[in-house]
């Protein structure tokens, strides 16, 4: 009886309250095409994993960028998830033989026989029982265009939960870069969790093209291997004599898979004692950390990988279920010489999602390595503001000193690799200072989202004087606000916006005489208002059945 | 920078929560088939494996190994509305591309999509995979005071078994089976527990119901 009453006075506050609020129509100005603006830096980002860490005695640096990379995530990365502690193995999502390290051959501290396993995971793909995507991934706010991605072999779902379809953290794009050491026994074995058949190629990476039984190591369906079909798995054995910044991609239905993301950097790093490498770098981006090699020489290192996306072949998973139907789509009706991109991620976003993750943060006189691929299908033209970068590398193979050049602008065509010494020494040539310089495509397609510009290929270089709170750069130019909106790149709002007191180039059907003659030809329903009423009319009925009830036991 | 009309929202999102979390209360209720005053706190949840071999974050409770994990495996404990186990019964499931053959269209899938048992009875599940990658067999909706999440979850690696032990409540309800590795439970490996009469078909089970958006041919 007391919990009828509590009920029912409950519903009536709520009721009231509910009222209150109702009916607030947002104004109807320009502003107003500004959707929900997503905060720079998102919320469920753990700040303490910006900070030095010291997990099962491995040194992981600092990463002050607004997302950095799971501390605990590296920590197994370097030690091999064979021997990691189980609270550290509970900090991450893999698998307990994602990555086993053992066997120390040549008695120089670090173990030398490494076995890696990676699955195929498919992102933002179809759902017979949802209407939107699931396993989602966005690459820019709104942007979700169906992927695949190798990813290290993980435990439990695929979704952050089952109240949620987000992607767990470790499944995304780009394939995660991958190191070795020079000299190392590598057995990589390919769990093909995916519902087409896939394979591995090791572009560029010494191995031979028979294992030892004779069994294929080319991962390529017309020479070397027959296809992986799901639910199997194949292993490919290397033991890399040359060093280099190298590329591991599926091969089969190369036209369709390298393009769909099954493309990531697998390093070759100089043998050298106690040298423990971080095996993955997912999302690439910063190495938090490096090799013995590449520690002598610079104070750091980042991994930039390049692609842009044809959304006709991206949403094919999208659009059905059926395996038949699908296979039918991407081999036989998707046509590639129609091929146009329409959006284009460094290290999986789009401009100025590339603001929360890809971030180089440099100090006066640092001396940064990065090594640059073009996984997409266009040319990259990478230019750097504020600095003359060297190129020591080409497709992972060293330049002679004098062939090591220095340039504003990098071509690579699909496929290349340059690796690049980035030195913040200024003399008006290696660098013009310390400030926040952007680095982006300067194909000026590559610096769009769907056509819209600032999206894309952008990054910036950002000295630590001008980096702020959450690792936001301390900006000075225009509200970037509208850039972290749907609505942006849905082309619904007026570029200069916020810029634009005068009204000079607001949207012409917007203006206040337009409102008015829409208003009186047509019945507004907003949609806020639909569902209060809703709400409203619950919370009534709710009311009203207690009431009734109530009344009724007070009659008896 | 970040603009305040990101908080314009705020009126309609508080109703949203408070509409929601109404609705919320009440699909409890129904899940449980209680009246509202019944339902646990949250606060009790997560406060039950102290025996368990280790614990697998969030509380959840975690037998892992090489082979695989079985996750918040309940034997003893009766859900608060079941007075003793109806009844002990084994189910063996095997797993694999090998049983998709049947459902055209479909790539993954378990050798049954469907059991069906008695309320309050505790489901003892041998969970065998005939692939060699990695799959699950995951029950969703479970009381959450006594399943972390609400789940009940085997995993297994490739060509492996593991066996894990479940205790259902009295009401008569459809569970979710599932695996959740991305896109295996939307291309066949889907299946459901029926307690009691159940509470209808889930869609898109191979063999059992239609999928709620069909492809178009």
């Amino acid at each position: 009886m007391d919990r009828c009453k509590l009920i029912f006075h409950i519903c009536t506050l709520l009721l009231i309250c509910s009222h209150s609020f109702a009916y607030q129509q947002t104004a109807k100005t320009e502003d107003s095409f500004l959707g929900l603006v997503e905060p720079f830096c998102p919320k469920t980002v753990i700040p303490e994993w910006r900070d030095t860490h010291k997990i099962e005695n491995i040194t992981i640096a600092p990463s002050p960028i607004c997302n950095p990379d799971n501390p605990y995530n590296i920590a197994a990365f370097v030690k091999g998830t064979n021997n990691i502690s189980m609270a550290t193995m509970m900090s991450t999502q893999l698998s307990a033989d994602t990555l086993v390290k053992t066997n120390d051959i040549d008695g120089d501290g670090d173990p030398d026989e490494i076995h890696i396993r990676l699955e195929v995971i498919e992102l933002n793909g179809f759902s017979p029982d949802l209407k939107d995507p699931v396993t989602t991934y966005n690459i820019a706010p709104g942007i979700q265009p169906g992927f695949w991605a190798f990813a290290p072999k993980s435990r439990g779902m695929s979704n952050e939960s089952f109240a949620s379809t987000k992607a767990n953290p470790l499944l995304r794009l780009p394939s995660p870069s991958i190191r070795v050491e020079q000299g190392d026994k590598i057995i990589i074995t390919l769990e093909n969790s995916h519902y087409f058949p896939h394979s591995i190629h090791f572009h560029g990476v010494d191995h031979p093209f028979q294992k030892a039984n004779g069994d294929g190591n080319d991962g390529v369906p017309q020479t070397s291997n027959k296809l992986t079909m799901p639910g199997k798995l194949v292993s490919y054995e290397l033991t890399p004599r040359q060093t280099g910044t190298m590329v591991y991609h599926c091969h089969v239905q190369a036209h369709t898979h390298i393009l769909m993301g099954l493309i990531g950097m697998f390093i070759v790093e100089e043998n050298r004692p106690n040298n423990w490498l971080q095996t993955f770098n997912v999302g690439a981006g910063f190495v938090r950390h490096s090799s013995q090699a590449v520690k002598e020489q610079y104070s750091q290192e980042y991994d930039l990988q390049y692609q842009d996306i044809d959304r006709e072949l991206h949403n094919l998973i999208q659009q059905g279920n059926d395996s038949r139907l699908l296979a039918k789509a991407f081999n036989r009706n998707y046509n590639i010489t129609e091929r146009t991109p329409d959006y284009f991620i460094l290290n999986g976003r789009s401009f100025p999602y590339t603001l929360r993750e890809s971030l180089i943060v440099i100090k006066p006189e640092e001396k940064i390595k990065l090594r640059v691929f073009n996984a997409g299908d266009q040319q990259l033209a990478l230019h750097t503001h504020g600095f003359k970068p060297t190129a020591t590398h080409f497709d992972g193979i060293k330049l002679r000193p004098e062939a090591q050049i220095q340039r504003d602008v990098f071509t690579l065509g699909p496929a290349q690799r340059v690796d690049l010494e980035l030195y913040a020494h200024n003399d008006g040539l290696n660098n013009m200072g310390a400030g926040i310089w952007t680095y982006h495509d300067h194909n000026e397609l590559g610096v769009t989202t769907d056509g819209i510009y600032p999206g894309g290929h952008i990054s910036s270089v950002v000295f630590d004087s001008f980096l702020g709170p959450e690792g936001m750069p301390k900006l000075q130019g225009v509200d970037v606000s509208p850039f972290f909106t749907k609505e942006f790149y849905q082309k619904k709002y007026p570029v200069w916006n916020l810029s634009d007191d005068n009204r000079l180039y607001g949207n012409v059907a917007e203006t206040a005489a337009n409102i008015t003659a829409k208003e009186q030809n047509s019945i507004a329903f907003d949609s806020n208002q639909i569902i209060i009423l809703i709400l409203q009319i619950f919370l009534l009925l709710i009311t009203i059945y207690f009431l009734r009830k109530h009344s009724k036991k007070s009659d008896d | 920078m970040i603009n305040k009309k990101q908080y314009k929202s705020f009126s309609t999102g508080t109703l949203v929560a408070v509409g929601l979390s109404i609705t919320g209360l009440y699909s409890e209720a129904i899940a449980t088939d209680k009246p509202f005053e019944t339902v646990d706190p949250v606060t009790t949840v997560n406060n039950k494996h102290d025996h368990k071999l280790m614990e697998g974050g969030c509380g959840s409770n975690m037998r892992m190994d090489i082979k695989g994990m079985v996750m918040n495996e309940n034997k003893t404990e009766l859900p608060k509305d079941c007075e003793k186990i109806s009844e002990d019964i084994t189910i063996k499931v095997q797993a694999g591309t090998e049983f998709a053959n049947q459902y055209p269209g479909t790539v993954f899938g378990f050798d049954e999509h469907q059991w069906q048992v008695k309320p309050c009875s505790r489901i003892t599940v041998e969970f065998n995979n005939k692939d060699e990658t990695r799959h699950q067999w995951m029950v969703h909706g479970l009381p959450k005071y006594l399943y972390p999440k609400g789940m009940f979850h085997i995993e297994v690696n490739g060509l492996e078994s593991k066996t894990g032990t479940f205790i259902v409540p009295s009401s008569h309800f459809t569970y979710l089976v599932h695996c959740d590795i991305a896109q295996h439970m939307e291309k066949g490996m889907k299946a459901q527990i029926r307690v009691g009469n159940g509470r209808g078909d889930l869609p898109s089970i191979p063999g059992i119901s239609a999928p709620t958006f069909s492809d178009i041919f």
